[in-house]
């Protein structure tokens, strides 16, 4: 029996899970929702083998799994619609990297307006890019619900990408929403030519806070130790430009990014929030938070950070064997 | 359920013979330091299945496995007689109070006219009609908060005065040990809890024993705080194992197909102005605070005459035992409505079978994903638990007087702030009347949100009035009262119960947070502060 899978989206994160779910070699059919009729006719073209739906109750219909493809300010509208027709057998995968007002996690927005338990987060190293260059590629997937990790598993059966299991859905999702505002960070140090040695301690401090963030809100300590964290750091962000360092650059060349629907922008602002209310010790995200309110203190922002003591990681204590 | 376990017994997990090993090694331990003619009895028996298992063949192992769990389900079932049940509830609430009485058999044979009423001081509130209106559509399972010994009596009063039929309910052991009590206890539904007894296979029979009585329809009650409240807060992080009952009895009801297979979870906080057991609790809170206690078996409850003490002083004053029922919700954790349907967060209806279903829509038990269930479960309950939490004056008396002493102490942690003193260890009546004013102004935002509820007596109160009143309850129970007022100033004379007392609104994170930390940790199990 075919593993049914209903995709909804249409956007970039769309289209790296679609190249993902075409390069698997299981026994699965993907059914396709868009909002926009384009887009599905578009994605319709490229991917021949998913069969395209009108409405998101006909995508998915009997899915097993159900992925909300779609960046994080756009979650909980997409599956507002998707509760209304959802099912409490079905598992939704979602990738998204950022947090809403409040410092509201992903699963926690999916888990607010449908019925759906057995939430799948997909995190760690992941870049659309890389699927199809036929390198091994590896990504973090989080559940609560172990059943619910074998069905994504099953459904990315023969692609390169090795799926590391974890129950800490709230780490990885902390670790991807804050990646976002290290990779901000690391473009605005780039671009005021603060150095290497500079971006390896704003990105060290982005970890030690993206920790203290997920202590605070019950995650594991060893998930940023692991692929969520550290694994996602040294690829992502020393070796690569992405969009969001991209931003951070021109943010301290002074361009404002104010309305701005970056994850790293809101995740940025929500953090803040989270670090009131909870009385949290995170420097560079306020800094990061108040360049955004005010471009031109990006140089003084980042030097008072990096004035400061470094704290230390809490590492997971070593397995007794 | 005999045939049941030993089937399950031999099917799965490690051999019968080590399955009794390990059951006579657990129970041979325990006996060790247990004395009495019940613990006379018990050595006999596991002296005579240590002897046997020596040379037992696999047919003698499963006889002995047989006759273990026979042991084990013998002691907690008891006996329930429909015709006592009857009698006791058919009489009425006086008859309750004679219930009370039986905690004292000399008052008993005295008669008992002078007995206060538990009419008067038990209020009942919340969502009791739809409580029982799922009750026609299903099974309840009541999960009450856990303060003191008396909430059995109290939580058996509640069901009885709502109309409800009884309820199955596991008690300590040490709660039969008066034989009138024990006999009322055992016909009105109580099994019993031997929380000594540390034998995994003891706890799967206790385990069955629920669940089959779930599927078979009956209403039961479980403290998922597992033991009563040490520091006198509201439980923060429940025992979840008899909560997932549950499930598995929802899981068997749909593999049956019987026409009402669905199970409703409904948490009721039980608040109290004084708590009978008050001294004995928070003294072993802070003795072994973190670590795993011991099993109070001695405390006020087992002396009858503070438990009258208890009970008329409470009458007198004029306090309040207030019962709250919360919303139900199914053993998800989603809410119901009044037909027993649930809801998503949207109040859309949830077909909930399908939570429990394979790949092939079948219905099966999974201990991981049943385990998340009933992880949830205990969330939302605990959520329930602090919002129909009633604060009263006693608690908020307490709550300023102790916060005081903290922002005087600002350095000392709280350990030693209750144990020790710190060096101001009074403080001036006027700034209690306004730390009092404060909080009750954070607690009425608190209850207009439906976060809490406040006893009707301090919603538009005066601080004055709420002190007075406060003061008047501690001192007319306790042996010395938690705060005296002496002239201008409020004194701690026994900052164990202030403490107590002032824990009842941990959670909340009224004064003095958000300035300070909770004084305990934020599941409530341990110290916080600093």
């Amino acid at each position: 029996m075919a593993l049914e899978i209903a995709m909804i989206g249409g956007g970039r994160l769309a289209e790296v899970m679609a190249r993902l779910l075409s390069a698997a070699k299981g026994d699965i059919r993907v059914r396709h929702w868009a909002r926009n009729p384009e887009v599905r006719e578009k994605f319709g073209e490229r991917y021949p083998s998913f069969s395209r739906h009108d409405s998101v109750q006909d995508a998915t219909k009997n899915a097993r799994i159900v992925v909300l493809a779609v960046p994080t300010h756009a979650l909980e509208e997409v599956a507002t619609r998707y509760g209304e027709v959802a099912t409490a057998d079905q598992v939704v995968l979602h990738a998204c990297r950022g947090a809403g007002p409040g410092f509201v996690l992903p699963h926690k927005v999916i888990r607010g307006v449908t019925c759906a338990r057995k939430i799948v987060t997909l995190g760690g190293p992941l870049h659309g890019r890389d699927l199809g260059s036929g390198r091994s590629l590896a990504a973090a997937v989080a559940s609560r619900f172990p059943q619910a990790i074998d069905a994504v598993r099953a459904m990315t059966a023969g692609t390169p990408v090795k799926l590391h299991p974890t129950q800490d859905i709230v780490g990885v999702e902390v670790a991807g929403a804050m990646s976002n505002v290290w990779a901000l960070a690391s473009g605005m140090s780039d671009a005021l030519e603060l150095g290497d040695t500079a971006r390896g301690l704003l990105l060290t401090r982005g970890l030690v806070e993206a920790q203290r963030v997920g202590l605070a809100l019950g995650a594991d300590a060893a998930t940023f130790a692991g692929i969520a964290g550290l694994g996602e750091l040294i690829p992502r962000k020393v070796s690569s430009m992405e969009r969001h360092q991209e931003a951070g650059a021109e943010l301290a060349r002074g361009k404002s990014l104010a309305g701005s629907i970056l994850e790293g922008v809101t995740t940025a602002h929500a953090a803040v929030e989270l670090s009131n209310k909870r009385r949290l010790k995170l420097p560079l995200l306020r800094a990061v938070a108040s360049t955004l309110e005010n471009p031109a203190t990006a140089r003084a922002a980042l030097e008072s950070v990096l004035a400061l003591d470094l704290d230390d990681l809490v590492l997971p204590r070593p397995a007794v064997r | 359920m005999v045939a049941q376990l030993v089937r399950r017994a031999e099917t799965s997990g490690p051999p019968l013979d080590e399955v009794l090993a390990e059951a006579i090694y657990h129970e041979q331990r325990r006996l060790h330091d247990d004395h009495g003619k019940r613990a006379d009895a018990d050595r006999v028996f596991w002296r005579d299945i240590k002897h046997r298992l020596g040379r037992a063949s696999d047919r003698t192992q499963r006889e002995l496995l047989e006759e273990v769990i026979g042991h084990y389900a013998g002691e907690i079932v008891g006996n329930f007689d429909p015709k006592v049940y009857g009698a006791v509830t058919k009489a009425g609430p006086p008859a309750l109070g004679l219930l009370l009485n039986a905690v004292s058999p000399k008052r008993l044979l005295g008669g008992f006219g002078s007995f206060p009423s538990l009419d008067d001081a038990v209020i009942l509130q919340g969502d009791i009609d739809h409580a029982k209106k799922l009750e026609q559509q299903g099974t309840l399972i009541l999960v009450p908060t856990h303060m003191s010994n008396l909430d059995s009596i109290i939580i058996g009063f509640a069901i009885l005065k709502m109309g409800l039929p009884p309820f199955i309910y596991g008690a300590g052991l040490n709660l039969f040990s008066n034989p009138m009590i024990g006999y009322f206890m055992h016909n009105l539904g109580a099994y019993t809890v031997d929380r000594k007894k540390t034998d995994p296979l003891y706890k799967d029979v206790l385990k069955s024993y629920c669940g089959i009585t779930l599927e078979n329809d009956y209403d039961n009650i479980f403290f998922p705080g597992g033991t009563r409240s040490r520091s006198g807060a509201v439980e923060g992080k429940l025992k979840l194992g008899l909560l997932g009952a549950g499930i598995s009895a929802y899981v068997e009801n749909l593999k049956r197909g019987v026409p009402k297979p669905k199970l409703f979870i409904v948490p009721a906080t039980l608040s109290y102005e004084l708590t009978l057991e008050a001294e004995t609790l928070i003294d072993d809170f802070l003795k072994d605070v973190g670590k795993s206690r011991y099993i109070i078996s001695d405390d006020e409850f087992s002396k009858p005459k503070r438990v009258f003490d208890f009970l008329t002083s409470l009458l007198s004053l004029e306090s309040r035992i207030y019962v709250t029922v919360s919303k139900p919700m199914d053993p998800f954790g989603n809410p119901v409505d009044l037909e027993g349907n649930s809801l998503d967060p949207m109040g859309r209806i949830i077909d909930t079978s399908r939570y429990v279903v394979d790949d092939h829509g079948v219905p099966v038990t999974d201990e991981a994903r049943d385990a998340e269930y009933t992880r949830e479960v205990g969330e939302r309950v605990v959520e329930s638990f602090l919002r129909d939490n009633v604060i009263m004056g006693t608690h908020v008396t307490a709550r300023a007087v102790f916060g005081l002493l903290r922002k005087y102490n600002p350095k000392l942690p709280i350990i030693r702030l209750v144990r020790a003193g710190g060096q101001h260890e009074d403080v001036e009546l006027l700034e209690v009347y306004a730390a009092v004013d404060k909080l009750l102004a954070e607690l009425r935002a608190l209850a207009l949100s439906k976060n809490v509820r406040l006893d009707p007596r301090i919603e538009r109160a005066r601080p004055e009035d709420v002190v007075e009143d406060g003061l008047r309850h501690f001192a007319i129970y306790h042996t010395t009262p938690a705060v005296t007022r002496r002239g201008d100033r409020v004194f701690a004379t026994d900052r164990n119960l202030l403490f107590y007392y002032q824990n009842r609104l941990e959670g909340l994170g009224v004064w003095p947070e958000p300035e300070m930390s909770g004084a305990l940790s934020k599941d409530r199990r341990t110290l916080g502060g600093s």
